[in-house]
Parts: structure tokens; C-alpha cells; sequence
């Protein structure tokens, strides 16, 4: 696959060097973005035509014990595990086949390599050898099958890989497809896939796919001391309060000598759960109760930069959609069925007051069409939307909706519901009647697809084709849009079957064209997410997924 | 006396009985149960994910059935998977029915049930939150009770004069102010770079382990701040009332010194008050605390409580109001008893 080629330079570093030429940011804002964005120090100096000064590595020392503000839930079988937060703990001893990196591209982790067949229909993936459990057992291709055959299960109630597997899955059984796993030898697993997929290597890679040993059956995994294959094993999990990882000894991890691998420098890795509430992540860190956060967000990114600490930054595709549901009905009448209403939604916002007054402006405006320019198969369109509030209200007074009152829902938090605010803000400067209604978490999520016109946030997706099938292809169970376009849909199917990105980019440009004439979403920002870490913490820095690779973490030898 | 002792103990069952079933019936509402299949298994699950989630674990039947099991009245519900496995109230999932398995298995048999957010059992989740809110509650006690009684007496002794007047400002300012708004203003200014101070921390997540005075004071302050107003306001209004009494006025008119006034022959009878608001103080401070172990990460009871009431665990909620109902009626009872002591003219019996 194209996308997977290690030296491949990250598109929003590219932009971020244009930015550098035209004199819109400074070399040195230049380089922390670039190298934020998982560039070499080296290569980002090149891109602007500099040479690298002579840099000493960071040596990291062995041993250590490293404290992190994290949520700490309850553990889950990993495929129908449901947030990152619960996934970091059990990277501690379970692992992936492959590894999606802080810059967008993806690598093989207990996988060597993998080859795809032309028509994407076949994948042969060879298993790194020597990779042993915890258990002393060899991790052979059979394991690796029989995960396979776990994430396909959908009779498993909330299990989100049956999702990601697409068409391995058999509408008939609930089971895998008769035939789809080919057992070629110990360390060679060959899938042979009825229609072609491009996703499977980078949804193999998402927070649920944890490989685990053919003897787990489902339990909690903090009940004993569960099998894996990563350096760490669970020494205590209290939910709400704390866990602990601690180093296995007596374990020969296979990291330690693979190429590009290696680290696994702590002794030990506590996670402490400190709540929802920002400030008192800040008053942990004051307190010097932990080392590294979760997540920095909202005003306190200021507060910290201003203490002694690293801040590491990723631009992601995750994103906020305020979208209208074209099915809804309100007082009888389908007012968003309508694409001139939706249009005018959409004409009456400027994505970067949103931006600024949602976010603080911590991101990248987007083009509402819900593919990020770090997506490998992003395409510019030729005629996005203007920000043209008259031409809004002429819209809904062409389609008889000048009066009507829109009521807008968010959930109740901090960045949503003031993104939201500032939507509806300028809906008001448009003419529009608009009425807020702020919902609880718990209560907004059980509903949150069928709600007439509200926001919603989206997680980033590795590929730009993951996401236009998860929200809006038709009959989709994430489809909030209620967006129904056969002319979508296939040229969706289309898309799906190209494997190189760079040739999937024409199709994708058509897609995203789609979505925005046909006003589906207000789609207005990429947020970039924050992170602040003590001095001397190493391989702490922030992933676009939230993924914190237990094995990278250290302390910088002193 | 055994008698009034005994209708109080039958009178507490009663409520324990009343309450947890109106906890059992709101918390098994429809969508409340939804919410619990969310949070369980995984929160983008479908409608009929949702209902088959609820019907394998036997939460979809008769909520007076599933209540007589929690009291250990009726038998533990067995239900077949669609794997051909089994589940069970009491027993892990397994094959087929264990032989050792009980029947029953509720409150009465001393199983308080399984928590569906700390996956761990209720019992002991509850005494570990307990002792940590009861060590809080321990040095609350130990900094307010002092400080108000003093204050109390030092303003009640002379009605209307300076130190009266002073000293009333000062408690009424800090009764007036929640805990929310102390407690953050409290970590403002000695907790966090923006006043620069940094004498205590902002948090007591490691006080749970290891309480020193830098860790563990604040929390302590901001809830003591609220009761010591409110105890030496019930103070000194008991003690100016004594200090008008004729007895007062004859040791006076004696030549007693003021100091053994107030210490020998006021301070008794004054005390009478304060004490049944000190023992009320007990159940306010096991849901006071609410507030003040969330803002300053404290894990205690408070904390469960809010954490078991957001995620719709059932059995965890209904622990947490039984050992609430059991705080406030013990301490109501100790305070009856109490009186007796301290006034003789009270009977009980």
C-alpha cells in the first residue's frame, strides 16, 4: 500500500511548509508543527530548505515509575471495547497487527509485512517471527485467525470490530464468511475477501483489535493475569481510581530487538483517574501527582504552556458535524428533507468564527465534506461553500421555511456545546430562529443519531473513505444524516475498491462534492489535540487516536 | 428505654425497606436500564443489542420479582444464553447450573450484590469508600467541633458586645458560603501558580493513601469552614439565652468571678443545643461531602455515590442509601439518648 511507505512526509506538514514560505508562520512554529506531526527533525529542516544542526540523542533510562492523568473504566473484552482510555491500559500486555503512528501513517507491529492483491480482494499477511505470549506459547498464524474469527462474530452484543470487518462478516450466520482464512503455513495468514476492501490494515489498528490468546474467553481482563504478548502485565485496576501496569520480568518481549521498536524502559506505569474536570488534571500536575496528562483542552492549554512543562500537539481528523437528519419530523413536517434548507444552514456559517469561538482556535477549518487533509486520499473541491448569510435567508424564504424555528441540541460539555452556541449565534446574525437545548451526556447518547438537527463530534478514521461509509452511506446504523444517495453509495463502492490513495483522490473529490451541494453537513473545524508532560518524560507525545504506546513511554537518561 | 430502643431499630427497617425500593423501582426504569446496557456493554449498541443485553442478564422482568431477589426473599434468577450456556444471580456464567450454587442470594443472606460500574463486589467497595469518607469526616470533626464551640461561647457570653459582634460576621460569612465556592476559592489562592502561594495541594487524590497537612487540609478546612458557622451560631444563641438565666444573675450578684461563670455554670447547660446540631451534622457530612470529594478528587463515599447514581448501578446505589439511612437514624437515636444525659428534665422512656 502506498499510504504505508515509512519516509512518507505528512500532508499537513507539507502545508505547514508552504505556510513557512509564504511568511504565515516562523521557522521555529514551523518545525514544532512539523515535527509534532511525526516528521524527523531532519527531513523537516529539509523541507525548508535548512540543514539540520547537530542534535544529541535523548537516551532513555531504564526503570522508572511514570504517573498519567487518565480516566480509569472498567475493562472490556477488547473488541467491544468502546474508548481509547480503556484500551491504554491493556496496550500495556495486549498488541496489534499493525500500529497507526502519530503521523497518519500506519506500520506493521506483530505483523512483518502484509501484500495486497491489485483488486484489494486478497491480503497475505506474514507474521513477525520469533514473537512469543506471555504464557511461553508461539504466537502462530491459527492466533492470529482465530482473532479473526472473533471480530466477526456479531451475535457478541456491542461488538464494534464486526463493524470495521465489512464484508468478512456473513449476513446469513452472524459468523465469518466460510472460506475467508487461509492458513498458509505457521506464520502466513492469507484472506481471500468476496468484494474489496482497503480498510483492513488500518481497522486491524484501531483501540479494539487487540490480539489476544486462543484461551481468553471474554472476561474482564483485569480478572487475573491475562495473556498477551506486550512487556507489561496488570498489577492492580481499581475503576474510577487507579491502574497499574508493571514490567513482566522473566519475559523476553519481541520489541526489544525489532527494528524501530525497542524502549519498554519502566518498571512501572500508574494511571490515575482524576476525574472530568480540567482543573483538577491542572491541580495534579501543580501537585506533582502525575507526570504526563491525558489530554490538555480548552483555556487551560494556556494556563499550562505557561508552567514548566512540554506541550506536544497533533492535528487529527476528529472533528464536531453539525448536521441536519433528513428523516426527522418536527410538527409533522420534514423541514430538513429540504436540501435548500440544508443549504442555507450551511451558506449562514463561517467555519472560522467557529473555530475561534468553538475551539479557541486550536485546529484547521474544514470544508464540510468530513475528509481531512491528513487522510492520504483528501482531494481539494473546486467550489466550496461561502459564507453568505443573505443568500441563507432568500434560500428559506424560496422554500417556505423563513419562519420556522430550528432547534438546535448539544450535549452539555465544554467545546461542543460552545461550537455549537456559536453556530447557532450566527444562524441568529442570518435571521433564522434558532432555540438551544443543551443536553446531559448520559441522556444525549441515547439518542444522539435521530435528533433532528444537533451536533455531534466524530473521532478521526485513518482513511477518508472509513468515514463516508461509517456516517453516510445509506441505512448506515451511524447515519445521522439520514442521507440516502444511490449516486453516493456507488460511487462510494467504487472508491472502496481502490487500494492506491493517490488513485482514489479523483473519486474522492466527487464524493466530497456530493456531500457539500447536497448540504448534508456543517462540517466546521479539524481540532488539534494537546498534550502537556513534565520535562524528561519521553515518548509521551499526544496521538491523533489517543493511543499512548506503553512501550515508547520513558525517562530521559540524565 | 428498651422498648423506645427497640421501636426506633424497627422504625429504621422500615425505612431502609421503603427507600430502597423506590431507589430499586427508579433505578429499573426502562431507560435507565438502557443506559446501564450502554455503559456495559458498549455505548453505540443498538436498540436490539440493547434488549437482548437486558433480557440475557435477567434485568427484563418483574421489578417486584428482581426486588425480592435483592432482599433474598425469592431465588436467584437463572436464565439460558443463546449459546447454551448459563447466567445466573448467583453464580459466574457457566455451562450448566453449579451444584454448590445458592438458591438465594440477597441482603438477607448477606450478599450485597456485584457493582456494574467498580466490577467488584458492593460490600467491600462500600466499607473501603466508607473508611476513606470516615477518615475525612474524623478530622472535620476534630477542627470544627473545637473551633465552634469556642467561638460560640467567646461571642455568647456577652450578647452585643465587640468580640460578639465580630466573631457572628465571621460565622455567618462562612455558613453562607457552599463548599463549592470555598473550596475553589481555597485552592485558588493557596494551591495553584495563579496566586503563587502553593503552600497546600489542589487535590487529595493521594491523601486516600498517605494524609499529611499539605494534602489534606484543604478538603478538610472547606468543610469544616460551613459547619463551624453554623454550630457557633446555635452556640452562642444557647449561651446568651443561659447567660440571661437568674442563676447567672446571682452568681454575679455572689462576686463570682465571669470566668467561672461561664466555665462552671454556664457552659453545661449551654452545650445542650450545639450537641443535637453536632450529631445532625453527622448525615449531612456523609452527603455534604458530595461536593468537596469531587472537587478535590477525594474517592470517598460522596464520590461513589455520585459515581453509582451517574452510571445507574443498581446495587451499588441501593447500599449507598441503606448505610445512609442507617447514619441518620443511628445518630438521631445517639443524640435522643444524649439528651437524656445531659438534661435530666428529659426522658426518654
Amino acid at each position: 500500500m502506498s499510504d504505508t511507505a515509512p519516509d512518507r512526509i505528512h500532508p499537513a506538514a507539507r502545508m505547514h511548509a508552504e505556510e513557512y514560505r509564504a511568511g504565515q508562520i516562523d521557522r521555529r512554529e514551523f518545525l514544532t508543527r512539523a515535527t509534532c506531526l511525526g516528521v524527523a527533525s531532519t527531513v523537516a529542516y529539509g523541507m525548508i530548505g535548512l540543514d539540520a544542526p547537530a542534535l544529541a540523542q535523548t537516551a532513555t533510562q531504564d526503570g522508572g515509575s511514570l504517573r498519567i492523568q487518565m480516566e480509569v473504566r472498567a475493562l472490556k473484552d477488547p473488541r467491544i471495547t468502546d474508548w481509547p482510555q480503556i484500551a491504554n491500559i491493556y496496550r500495556g500486555w495486549l498488541e496489534y497487527l499493525s500500529e497507526y503512528q502519530r503521523d497518519g501513517s500506519i506500520r506493521p507491529m506483530l505483523l512483518e509485512s502484509w501484500e495486497v492483491s491489485d483488486d484489494a480482494r486478497t491480503y497475505t499477511l506474514k507474521l513477525r517471527p520469533g514473537i512469543t505470549w506471555s504464557n511461553g506459547d508461539a504466537l502462530t498464524a491459527e492466533h492470529v485467525a482465530h482473532n479473526f474469527r472473533r471480530w466477526c462474530d456479531r451475535t457478541v452484543e456491542g461488538n464494534s470490530m464486526a463493524s470495521r470487518m465489512g464484508d468478512m462478516v456473513d449476513p446469513e450466520t452472524d459468523q465469518i464468511r466460510e472460506g475467508v482464512l487461509e492458513v498458509v503455513d505457521d506464520t502466513t495468514l492469507r484472506l481471500n475477501l468476496a468484494s474489496p476492501d482497503i480498510a483492513i490494515i488500518a481497522n486491524v489498528a484501531d483501540y479494539p483489535g487487540a490480539v489476544v490468546h486462543p484461551s481468553y474467553d471474554g472476561s474482564d481482563p483485569a480478572n487475573g493475569d491475562m495473556i498477551g504478548t506486550g512487556p507489561f502485565r496488570l498489577e492492580s485496576h481499581e475503576v474510577g481510581v487507579k491502574s497499574v501496569l508493571r514490567r513482566r520480568e522473566d519475559f523476553d518481549w519481541w520489541g526489544k530487538e525489532a527494528e524501530g521498536f525497542g524502549g519498554a524502559s519502566l518498571d512501572e506505569i500508574v494511571y490515575l483517574d482524576y476525574g472530568s474536570d480540567p482543573a483538577a488534571w491542572l491541580a495534579a500536575l501543580e501537585s506533582d501527582e502525575v507526570d504526563m496528562l491525558y489530554e490538555s483542552v480548552g483555556e487551560f492549554i494556556e494556563i499550562m504552556d505557561s508552567l514548566d512543562l512540554v506541550k506536544s500537539e497533533a492535528v487529527t481528523a476528529s472533528t464536531i458535524c453539525i448536521r441536519a437528519n433528513q428523516e426527522a419530523e418536527v410538527d409533522g413536517q420534514k423541514p430538513y428533507a429540504d436540501v435548500r434548507v440544508r443549504k442555507a444552514l450551511q451558506m449562514a456559517m463561517d467555519n472560522n468564527v467557529l473555530l475561534e469561538l468553538g475551539y479557541s482556535g486550536l485546529g484547521v477549518t474544514a470544508e464540510n465534506h468530513h475528509v481531512c487533509p491528513i487522510h492520504p486520499d483528501y482531494a481539494e473541491v473546486d467550489n466550496p461553500v461561502v459564507y453568505d448569510p443573505e443568500g441563507a435567508m432568500a434560500l428559506l424564504e424560496e422554500a417556505g421555511f423563513a419562519d420556522f424555528e430550528h432547534e438546535l441540541i448539544s450535549i452539555d460539555d465544554d467545546w461542543r456545546k460552545n461550537t455549537t452556541d456559536a453556530a447557532a449565534a450566527l444562524l441568529r446574525d442570518a435571521g433564522i430562529k434558532v432555540r438551544r437545548t443543551v443536553l446531559p451526556g448520559n441522556t444525549f447518547w441515547n439518542d444522539w443519531a435521530k435528533f433532528p438537527f444537533s451536533s455531534t463530534n466524530w473521532n478521526q478514521r485513518p482513511l477518508g473513505v472509513q468515514v463516508l461509509a461509517l456516517a453516510y452511506r445509506s441505512g448506515e446504523a451511524w447515519n445521522e444524516t439520514a442521507y440516502a444517495s444511490p449516486e453516493f453509495d456507488a460511487k462510494l463502492a467504487e472508491a472502496m475498491g481502490i487500494a492506491s490513495a493517490e488513485e482514489r483522490k479523483v473519486v474522492m473529490k466527487e464524493l466530497e462534492q456530493m456531500l457539500i451541494d447536497d448540504g448534508v453537513i456543517i462540517q466546521p473545524y479539524w481540532r488539534s489535540l494537546f498534550r502537556h508532560y513534565k520535562q524528561g518524560v519521553t515518548g509521551a507525545e499526544v496521538h491523533p487516536l489517543y493511543e499512548i504506546p506503553t512501550y515508547q513511554l520513558g525517562f530521559a537518561a540524565t | 428505654m428498651l422498648a423506645f430502643l427497640l421501636r426506633r431499630i424497627a422504625v429504621m427497617l422500615l425505612t431502609a425497606l421503603c427507600l430502597t425500593f423506590v431507589v430499586f423501582f427508579l433505578t429499573n426504569l426502562q431507560p435507565n436500564l438502557e443506559k446501564l446496557a450502554k455503559a456495559e456493554g458498549n455505548s453505540r449498541m443498538t436498540d436490539a443489542e440493547v434488549t437482548s443485553f437486558l433480557e440475557t442478564r435477567g434485568y427484563a422482568r418483574n421489578v417486584f420479582v428482581k426486588y425480592g431477589e435483592w432482599l433474598g426473599v425469592l431465588p436467584g434468577f437463572v436464565i439460558e444464553q443463546p449459546d447454551g450456556s448459563v447466567r445466573g444471580r448467583c453464580f459466574e456464567r457457566a455451562d450448566s447450573v453449579p451444584p454448590d450454587a445458592p438458591a438465594f442470594c440477597g441482603v438477607l443472606q448477606g450478599d450485597w450484590g456485584y457493582s456494574s460500574v467498580f466490577r467488584d463486589d458492593v460490600g467491600s467497595i462500600v466499607a473501603t469508600r466508607l473508611g476513606l469518607t470516615a477518615k475525612l469526616m474524623f478530622w472535620v470533626m476534630v477542627v470544627m467541633v473545637p473551633s465552634a464551640l469556642i467561638l460560640g461561647v467567646l461571642a455568647g457570653m456577652r450578647e452585643g458586645s465587640r468580640t460578639d459582634r465580630s466573631l457572628s460576621t465571621v460565622s455567618i460569612l462562612s455558613t453562607a458560603t457552599p463548599e463549592y465556592v470555598s473550596g475553589v476559592i481555597l485552592i485558588a489562592v493557596f494551591a495553584s501558580s495563579a496566586v503563587g502561594l502553593r503552600w497546600f495541594k489542589g487535590t487529595a487524590a493521594s491523601a486516600m493513601e498517605n494524609a499529611t497537612l499539605e494534602n489534606f487540609l484543604l478538603p478538610v478546612v472547606t468543610i469544616a469552614l460551613y459547619g463551624t458557622g453554623y454550630i457557633a451560631r446555635m452556640t452562642r444563641a444557647s449561651m446568651a439565652e443561659v447567660m440571661t438565666q437568674q442563676y447567672i444573675r446571682t452568681a454575679r450578684l455572689k462576686g463570682v468571678r465571669f470566668r467561672d461563670i461561664v466555665l462552671k455554670h454556664a457552659l453545661r447547660n449551654a452545650l445542650i443545643a450545639p450537641f443535637t446540631v453536632i450529631m445532625l451534622q453527622f448525615p449531612w457530612l456523609l452527603n455534604g461531602v458530595v461536593i468537596v470529594e469531587t472537587l478535590f478528587n477525594y474517592k470517598g463515599f460522596g464520590w461513589t455515590l455520585v459515581q453509582a447514581a451517574g452510571n445507574n448501578d443498581i446495587e451499588l446505589l441501593l447500599a449507598v442509601s441503606v448505610v445512609s439511612v442507617f447514619v441518620v437514624l443511628v445518630t438521631q437515636l445517639i443524640s435522643d439518648i444524649g439528651y437524656v444525659y445531659l438534661n435530666p428534665r428529659i426522658s426518654v422512656a
